[in-house]
């Protein structure tokens, strides 16, 4: 089958198994064919949990522009995330995790959301993180998720200044996704006034 | 003609010099260049939701030194059915013309599903640039009458594995929204991809489209407009 053929019955996200499957041809046929597309510019290589080759393939000649917001929570965080659309930050520097984190946590998807979580580790500039989630309005969620990634992982502390501060907004309960709450973090909820959306199993990941 | 490069130029400034928040929609050539399916284009078209974004946006263009154009209406087809209060904005400097239109494209509105559709964002400062899908701009290219618009429809059909599935459902969601003629106008462009630059549209495709069309046009008459 011809290379530009087989690239188009192949696009979009992939892995060694998904491409034997598709073209019904075995494992080490479908790296041949990984290794024929790479070299005509038709597949680039990501890595996934486990360093699972997950294969890009596309016949479009895309220019890479800008900071794509959820390749950096997967340049941060443990827990990846692979979704079907983009968002794309031109800016003339990278943005930094804290302004990561925030834009995570506000997009109010749970799966970005818990893959945000793992970004809690590199915060190194507390009062950046309270003065852009509170330009987002969102400070109580920040400092809600923090203490829910404290019980699951290791991260660094936040200042008390800045805990203090934000404890200082509570105001009612708000849900941090939708109509979405759990039982398993009463204490936090109660602290922040905010509804985790996560349960223990789910942040399994970040135990792995 | 506007580079890709240039187009992202021009947005930074847009978006530096907005103060406030701005959605639009990119639908046309230029939206092709953000997928990498399209080196240039000669001119950029954005879909505001609303007048108010709109007018935001002319005069940050205004300042940058593009002027209002008036008379190149005609080159829409179908550009005697636009509402008065839908016509779109041109704005021209030098070889760069920008098209500004509000809620949709002459025959064609942008709805709930063509946002859920949206596959890439941009953010620009306080421009935010939704490039909508490859079905979408295919849509979006049956309401205009210049020939490299089918040009660039046939060039996306042989790029991407279009779901023609989303083209029959999205002509139905149209008609639901009060624009009944857009599947008559949509089978008349597809009927010329297909005779005129062979593209390889399924035969099913045309002809549910032509059906739903042909129901529309019963249903006009049966009212009597």
């Amino acid at each position: 089958m011809e290379l530009y053929k087989i690239a188009k019955k192949l696009e979009g996200l992939q892995t060694v198994s998904t491409i034997a499957k598709t073209l019904d041809i075995n494992r080490r046929t479908a790296i041949n064919y990984a290794w024929k597309l790479r070299k005509n510019g038709f597949l680039t290589t990501n890595y996934g949990r486990r360093k699972i080759r997950l294969y890009r393939i596309s016949l479009l000649n895309k220019k890479r522009n800008g900071y794509s917001l959820y390749e950096l929570i997967n340049e941060n965080s443990r827990v990846k995330i692979a979704v079907r659309e983009d968002f794309i930050i031109h800016s003339d520097r990278k943005p930094s995790v804290e302004e990561v984190l925030v834009r995570g946590i506000a997009t109010e998807r749970f799966r970005i959301v818990l893959a945000s979580l793992g970004l809690f580790n590199k915060i190194r500039n507390w009062p950046e993180l309270k003065l852009l989630a509170d330009k987002c309005h969102i400070s109580r969620k920040v400092g809600a998720l923090y203490d829910v990634s404290r019980k699951m992982m290791k991260v660094r502390k936040m200042d008390d200044r800045t805990r203090n501060a934000i404890l200082k907004n509570k105001k009612g309960r708000e849900y941090i996704i939708e109509n979405l709450k759990t039982d398993d973090f009463k204490d936090i909820e109660e602290l922040w006034g905010v509804y985790v959306p996560f349960n223990r199993a789910d942040l399994e990941a970040y135990k792995e | 003609m506007i580079t890709f490069d240039e187009q992202l130029e021009l947005f930074k400034l847009i978006g530096k010099d907005l103060n406030n928040k701005v959605t639009c929609f990119a639908i046309g050539g230029n939206a092709m260049m953000f997928y990498g399916a399209k080196e240039e284009t000669k001119d950029i078209d954005l879909v505001f939701l609303n007048k108010k974004d709109l007018e935001e946006v002319k005069k940050v263009l205004y300042n940058s030194g593009f002027e209002d154009k008036k008379d190149l209406i005609k080159i829409f087809r179908h550009h005697e059915v636009i509402e008065k209060e839908n016509m779109p904005v041109m704005m021209v400097m030098k070889e760069e013309r920008i098209d500004l239109f509000v809620k949709g494209v002459i025959t064609f509105e942008i709805s709930d599903t063509i946002d859920k559709r949206v596959k890439e964002t941009h953010e620009f400062d306080n421009l935010i640039v939704k490039v909508v899908s490859p079905e979408d701009i295919i849509l979006m290219k049956s309401a205009t009458e210049r020939k490299k618009d089918k040009i660039d429809a046939l060039s996306l059909i042989e790029k991407f594995n279009i779901n023609w599935d989303i083209i029959v459902e999205e002509s139905i969601n149209q008609t639901k929204l009060e624009r009944e003629l857009f599947p008559v106008f949509l089978y008349d462009f597809l009927t010329e991809l297909k005779e005129d630059l062979k593209a390889d549209i399924p035969k099913e495709v045309i002809n549910k489209v032509r059906d739903i069309g042909k129901a529309m046009m019963i249903k006009r008459l049966k009212k009597g407009k």
